[in-house]
């Protein structure tokens, strides 16, 4: 410890030479060079690259931290296949703090930190989880008695990249929700000025996450980010442009009610309210789990997960627009045009028999 | 979900059950195993002294432990090459600054390699076992085909983008495969260590009463009491009464939690006219130590008439095991008997730990007779999986209100909510870690972590390994008790210095 | 009262052309816009694409509607005086006045109708908010479409949008915007019928064939 993390001449192992002497076989490892290079919607010739730079990198350290969160993007760090959460905590990444997976507690566990920041400053990963919250002086989330805002600022300050995982720490999600009681804010919007990667979602498809740091360590630079601050490889296109329903949606077949022949059929769910087509992720592609399942592939829509301010924007879950305001929650956007229309329908109606009265009233008066 | 469902009077399809079920079953076992190995078993199995095993007694311990396959000499003699490599490359990551060498671990280094060979194994293990929940529920973690009124998951043997028979034969393999490894890899490594550890049968008591909702249900009517394992109380550890449960009676105190009640905070409330309003009086950050005389928590103080209660699997196995619930009475006795030790041992840290092993065993029993329920629903050609009749909040009453019940794998969890035109009016949450974590209430009763912390000795308080046991032993939800724990710990520890 | 009559040239050919093409773009765009926020119309099989052409006629007639708005735009700097910005945006003290008038007669409290040879001032400003609801669409709609479509052209006529609003409230207004214009349009059909029957002064026959008939006293 304390040589550079990135180093091609420290002399510490590199991370072909960890999975090497893991059991891993060349085969293996170039295997999952190429998966990375399909995640990172790289052609397959890039495999070969990216095989080298892992196998001069020395392994990078990482601290991951943890605020207001729920550790479902930790959760679903356990669940990663490509390469599997046991080489990547073992072999690729040398993760010195993670609150929920390492074995030091108390004192012991902030010291790991502490040594990270202190020996390779410059020189690690920051992986944030969660949002933190700025109202009141932070005391809405505290880590051994410290504030999270002060937490982040020290160690994204020293760190060679900060990447936020999960929608909280990318944009505040679901704590900061109307009224936001916290005054929760993502990472960015936390250390203004600082680069973040965002990798929104709830949770992260945990490829993406790899494919991030892969792209680091091959490129030697962060990927091409949106104004989002999301990587263009796995944010740069609408989920419904990329769904596998789509062709019921041009053809027009809709799932109308849960459990319908429509659903059963696999039809599309943009009636049902999927927010799809105002989402920017990889779900179709990379899915969850080993490509097991996702929300539009499994029969329930999308809800927008991976936007900022899903939880309030993104809803009625179930509609597809959202409530317009100051109308109750029966009212449709709809409902409330429709009701436009009628109202100057009758209003047109009244003018006309205005008109009548008046007129026979004029009438009158003139006679 | 299930109290909205509760409130408008929905009763689910049968299908939407046993998903349900499934999903709450898999999610057990899974992250039972999960705590087991990755987030408890540290705290007693020491990985550096696993690198002083021989790899040959190693593989006799194992196999006279179990008939797992991966067994061999050759095979625990890779595992500690690749343990030697990966501690002396110097970056090792999450077990950086453990306590290794710690006094308080006892295993032998064989059955330590052991454990390290099985902490990796179930890494890969868990994450296919679990595609059972990523397939009904979207993804995991955080499933997405919840409704109100069902699940959003189709049903239909003849179509490719439902559930059809090539899911029930995929998720049968995984079901297998999950039993497989419970029964010949946890529950014999959860024996062999408590058989180290007898001494935790004294420690990490608590506070004595177990409180369980009880689980997967039997029939599709709300909040049914027809469940697999039981509803029920227990008062005081006496296992010959189990107590029915009355919603009713459930209440919250914020009296050491910082949040204020309009008519003071000493008064406990029922969640339904629950109030949340936060009110921070702690010290500023950075902080050292928090006064607990006064507020010092996040969490409320939730009582059942007025008592505290524990809640999780030790609290689900108790009420199934008093209730006369026969498989898990059989399971408990064969654990008991192994360890030759009586039942007053269940109501101790080791208890705990002892009692997840259980459930997991009985739950993963159970994942093959719900995908056959399942399967013969399809045969009959019952597709449903959703009530739609109050799916349009126009079809609702002007006001309703609900309660629901589940068990989440750390115990229990209730769900309360006052619907009115349409909207939720107040939504109210009593969730397991409160239950555990709870600070004190008016009357100054602790919680179960509290009370489980009193009386556990402590070999060295600047590594006070013996207070994680009994912590993790709860299984601390991740999110809100990780920070509880660190400073309610050193508070505790102080105290027993003095 | 002069009862002599004049025959006036009021609406020029690329007013009366933007209008009608306005009219076409709007009812086609509401049709398909509903359609593609509320699909009424479900598909029996997979080999059609209704979808798909309600959203082909949308994009269509959004960029037809486009070039209908610039016309009209560029006309109210070069078109004849009842075409231009003065005549529609209320400056003079006169107009104000009509103004209030109109408000008036429309409510009952005055029995003499707004009259004009071009726009009436309410009528001008009405057309004014009109107007902007128009490129509200424009840039709403254009804004959406860049979602998928990543060209210059959506990009500067509404995709700068997308990092300003949320999606979703981009789409409500849009949505909401519509029944607005469906609901003027409405009233605009009643009270030019409604004043032709008071008046006779052809005002619904001038969209057609540019001439109103107006009264000395009127034509100053």
């Amino acid at each position: 410890m304390g040589r550079g993390a990135f180093h091609d001449d420290s002399g510490g192992e590199t991370v072909y030479e960890t999975l090497r002497n893991r059991g891993l076989t060349r085969r293996d490892f170039l295997t999952f060079c190429t998966m990375m290079a399909a995640t990172l919607a790289l052609p397959a010739s890039f495999a070969p690259r990216i095989a080298e730079a892992l196998e001069k990198k020395k392994k990078p350290t990482v601290v991951w931290l943890e605020f207001q969160d729920c550790a479902g993007n930790t959760e679903a760090l356990l669940r990663a296949s490509a390469p599997t959460v046991k080489e990547l905590v073992l072999d690729i990444l040398n993760v010195e703090y993670h609150e929920t997976i390492m074995a030091a507690a108390g004192h012991q566990a902030e010291k790991s930190l502490e040594d990270v920041v202190k020996n390779l400053k410059g020189q690690y990963i920051t992986i944030v989880e969660g949002s933190i919250p700025l109202k009141d002086g932070g005391v809405y989330c505290c880590v051994g008695g410290r504030a999270a805002i002060d937490i982040v600022k020290e160690v994204c300050s020293g760190a060679l990249a900060t990447i936020a995982v999960g929608t909280c720490a990318a944009y505040g999600g679901i704590p900061a929700a109307a009224p936001n009681p916290t005054g929760a804010v993502g990472v960015s919007d936390a250390i203004p000025g600082l680069k973040v990667v965002n990798l929104p979602g709830c949770p992260v498809n945990v490829e993406n996450i790899t494919a991030t740091i892969v792209h680091f360590l091959t490129f030697g630079s962060l990927p091409s980010l949106d104004k989002l601050g999301r990587p263009l490889f796995a944010y740069g296109k609408r989920i419904h442009d990329n769904c596998e329903r789509r062709a019921h949606f041009d053809a027009g077949q809709f799932v109308r009610q849960w459990g319908d022949e429509g659903h059963r059929q696999g039809w599309c769910l943009y009636e049902m309210g999927c927010k799809g087509p105002e989402t920017f992720k990889n779900c179709p592609r990379i899915k969850y789990n080993e490509g097991t399942s996702w929300p539009v592939g499994a029969g329930h829509g999308c809800i927008g997960c991976a936007e900022p301010a899903f939880w309030d924007k993104m809803a009625p879950f179930y509609r597809r627009l959202p409530q317009p305001p100051g109308f109750g929650v029966e009212k449709t956007a709809d409902k409330v045009g429709a009701g436009l229309a009628a109202v100057t329908g009758a209003a047109i109606v009244a003018h006309g028999i205005g008109r009548v009265i008046a007129g026979g009233k004029k009438e009158k008066t003139e006679e | 979900m299930r109290a909205v469902e509760n409130a408008l009077g929905i009763t689910i399809p049968d299908n939407a059950r046993i998903i349900r079920n499934l999903i709450t079953g898999i999610q057990y076992v899974q992250d039972h195993v999960i705590h087991f190995y990755h987030l408890h078993a540290l705290d007693w199995v020491d990985i550096v002294s696993a690198l002083k095993a021989d790899p040959k007694k190693t593989s006799e311990l194992a196999q006279s432990i179990s008939d797992w396959h991966n067994s061999s000499e050759a095979y625990f003699k890779g595992v500690k090459e690749k343990l030697k490599t990966f501690v002396e490359s110097g970056q090792i990551g999450p077990f950086t600054n453990g306590y290794w060498g710690h006094k308080a671990y006892k295993l032998p280094p064989e059955a330590n390699l052991i454990a390290v060979a099985h902490y990796l194994e179930a890494l890969d293990w868990q994450r296919d076992v679990i595609k059972i929940q990523a397939l009904l529920g979207a993804k995991n973690p955080h499933a997405q085909t919840y409704l109100v009124g069902g699940m959003a998951v189709p049903v239909d043997p003849n179509s490719e983008n439902a559930l059809n028979a090539g899911s029930i034969a995929f998720m049968s393999g995984l079901a297998k495969k999950a039993l497989e490894f419970v029964e010949k890899v946890y529950i014999p490594d959860l024996l062999a260590v408590a058989s180290f550890y007898k001494e935790w049968a004294k420690y990490g008591a608590g506070v004595g009463n177990y409180l369980a909702y009880g689980v997967f249900e039997q029939d599709t009517k709300s909040n049914t009491d027809n469940l697999y394992f039981p509803r029920g109380i227990i008062l005081n550890k006496d296992l010959s009464k189990v107590y029915p449960v009355d919603h009713k009676k459930i209440t919250e105190y914020v009296t050491h939690s910082w949040y204020e009640y309009p008519d003071g905070d000493d008064k406990a409330r029922h969640p339904w006219d629950g109030v949340t309003n936060y009110k921070y009086t702690g010290p500023k950050p950075p902080y050292k130590f928090l006064d607990t005389d006064k507020k010092y928590s996040w969490l409320k103080a939730p009582r059942y008439d007025d008592k505290p209660m524990e809640v999780g699997p030790l609290a689900r196995m108790l009420v199934a095991y008093a209730s006369g619930h026969k498989r898990v009475q059989e399971v408990v006795n064969f654990v008991l008997k192994k360890l030759n030790v009586g039942p007053e041992v269940l109501f101790s840290t080791l208890g705990r730990t002892a009692a997840r092993g259980v459930e997991t065993l009985v739950t993963a029993e159970m994942l093959p007779v719900w995908l056959n329920e399942l399967a013969a629903n399809m045969k009959k050609g019952d597709y449903r999986i959703h009530n739609s009749e109050r799916w349009d909040p126009s079809t609702w009453p002007r006001e309703a209100q609900g309660y629901g019940f589940h068990e989440a794998p750390r115990g229990a969890l209730g769900h309360w909510v006052k619907i009115k035109d349409g909207k939720i009016e107040n939504y109210q949450c009593v969730v397991p870690s409160t239950w555990n974590g709870s600070p004190r209430d008016a009357k100054g009763q602790r919680g179960p972590y509290e009370a489980a912390l009193i009386g556990t000795p402590v070999a060295d308080p600047e590594k006070p390994i013996e207070i994680l046991r009994t912590i993790h032993s709860f299984d601390p939800c991740m999110a809100c008790a990780v920070h509880v724990t660190d400073a309610e710990g050193r508070e505790v520890v102080r105290i027993k210095i003095v | 009262m002069s009862a002599e009559r004049k025959r006036v040239y009021a609406w020029e050919f690329p007013v009366r052309l933007t209008h009608w093409v306005n009219v076409v773009c709007i009812l086609t765009l509401s049709v398909t816009g509903y359609y593609i926020g509320n699909p009424f119309i479900h598909a029996i099989s997979s080999r059609e694409y209704i979808m798909g052409w309600m959203r082909f006629v949308h994009f269509v007639a959004a960029y037809a509607f486009v070039c209908s708005v610039i016309i009209r735009f560029y006309w109210a700097f070069v078109g004849n005086r009842y075409a231009r910005w003065g005549a529609l945006i209320p400056h003079t003290s006169r107009q104000w006045k009509d103004l209030f008038g109109a408000i008036k007669f429309y409510l009952f409290l005055s029995r003499k109708p707004p009259y004009a040879v071009g726009h009436t001032a309410f009528a001008g400003l009405v057309y004014i908010i009109i107007f902007i609801l128009y490129i509200w669409q424009i840039i709403s709609g254009f804004a959406l479409y860049s979602l998928s479509d990543h060209t210059w052209a959506s990009g500067i006529l509404g995709g700068w949008l997308t990092g300003v609003m949320h999606l979703q409230t981009i789409r409500l207004y849009h949505h909401l915007v519509m029944y607005v214009i469906l609901a003027f349009a409405i009233a605009h059909i009643y009270i030019g019928w409604y004043l032709d029957s008071k008046e006779r002064n052809g005002i619904m026959g001038s969209i057609f064939g540019g001439y109103k008939f107006v009264t000395g006293k009127e034509w100053e």
